[in-house]
């Protein structure tokens, strides 16, 4: 009885001392706001303002480092797509029927994105699509077979000093980035950092052992744009549709 | 010194556009099927303003500046938050007003084009973001 007792007063005193150390950890890192893609892109699609210190830009994208036998129909799909886009008919794609970009691509930020800051939450609005994440902090890790398939997954992250880490799992495998398949068990882990005041680097990796020879790795890097409020983006009619016989993108004229 | 600025940020436009100028900048869509190198100039009466997403369309009864018969012609421009960042508003045009665009024709031939710039009554002139280009002809 004494000793359920004294363990019952340990742990509310445990209780209330995590409590007091979360209020004493900062819930903003200086992450707050709205960000474009860097380098800039300009007319419409971002600020146009460089920042005050540029920095170089990010290495294009590497070819997905995928097994075999999908690694030659990846190749082959580019190809065609390339071919029919050089004809002026460009292939079909997700994006005529509306539907999101999904992890990772939401992440390029081919519109701003805003991220909140919370307790114990970050948060990810993607202008296009009115895509959202939400990062839990000091979460305990989803298992890839518990996580119901989403197209933004499912992610938790940890600070290690100045570095976000994000894990997630649980990407539907009908989201295919840069026409890229995967499995269930696909991780995607993210490193953000700040490089300096107006410009955050985000090394993304991912993991998929049984798509993948070996990660899959870039960087991705992300301009503040201070003062900008994203926008609503419901895409509520695609007038493109797939041609039944030829495959590819037309435009519905009338 | 100014100079200099003005190639580091063209370097970085550059960079960009080699980046991003792959099928996924357009996630939506590409805009292939229009003619990548001609532009006509049509001028005519808004029949249809829509401020929609994925993109904002513009319906005109137009005829083309180097004459023929006035035909219904369906623009196609960006998003609205492309739009709204390079100066529009969702009211900037409404069913009647006279307008007068630089566009590239659809490749098919039919009456369906992709917008430059819109050029307004009293001269005001509209771009539709990077990705769609900007006018070549006046």
């Amino acid at each position: 009885m004494v000793i359920r007792a004294t363990l019952v007063t340990l742990l509310a005193l445990g209780a209330a001392a995590s409590t007091l150390l979360a209020q004493r950890t900062p819930v903003v890192r200086g992450i707050n706001g709205s960000w474009e893609a860097y380098p800039l892109r300009g007319e419409g699609f971002g600020s146009g303002v460089p920042p005050k210190t540029p920095v170089a830009a990010p290495q294009p994208l590497p070819e997905p480092p995928l097994k075999q036998p999908h690694l030659d129909q990846w190749r082959a799909t580019q190809a065609r797509n390339a071919e029919l886009t050089r004809k002026g008919l460009p292939p079909p794609s997700t994006g005529m029927a509306c539907i999101p970009e999904g992890m990772p691509g939401m992440m390029q930020v081919t519109f701003p994105m805003e991220i909140l800051e919370t307790p114990g939450q970050i948060t990810i609005i993607q202008e296009a699509f009115t895509q959202v994440r939400r990062i839990y902090l000091d979460a305990p890790p989803i298992a890839p077979q518990d996580a119901e398939p989403r197209f933004s997954g499912h992610s938790t992250g940890t600070w290690e000093g100045d570095t976000l880490v994000v894990q997630t799992v649980g990407v539907k495998e009908t989201v295919h980035f840069r026409n890229t398949p995967h499995s269930m068990n696909m991780r995607i882990t993210e490193r953000m950092r700040l490089l300096n005041d107006e410009i955050m680097q985000n090394q993304v990796t991912i993991d998929d052992p049984e798509y993948l020879t070996k990660p899959w790795t870039w960087t991705w890097m992300y301009k503040r744009w201070p003062g900008y409020k994203i926008q609503e983006y419901v895409c509520e009619d695609n007038r493109y549709f797939e041609d039944p016989s030829l495959k590819y993108q037309r435009l519905r004229v009338n | 010194m100014k100079l200099r600025r003005v190639s580091v940020r063209a370097a970085a436009i550059v960079i960009a556009l080699g980046v991003f100028s792959v099928s996924s900048v357009w996630a939506h869509h590409s805009f292939a099927a229009y003619e990548p190198s001609k532009q006509i100039k049509l001028s005519g009466v808004v029949t249809e303003f829509k401020w929609t997403n994925p993109h904002v369309y513009l319906q005109i009864d137009a005829q083309e500046s180097t004459g023929g018969e006035t035909k219904r012609w369906l623009i196609e421009c960006a998003s609205t938050s492309i739009l709204n960042r390079a100066g529009w508003r969702f009211n900037l045009v409404k069913t009647g007003d006279k307008i007068t665009v630089i566009v590239a024709p659809l490749r098919n031939g039919e009456p369906a084009a992709l917008l430059k710039q819109m050029i307004l009554p009293d001269g005001t002139k509209y771009g539709n973001g990077a990705a769609a280009g900007s006018a070549t002809i006046q």
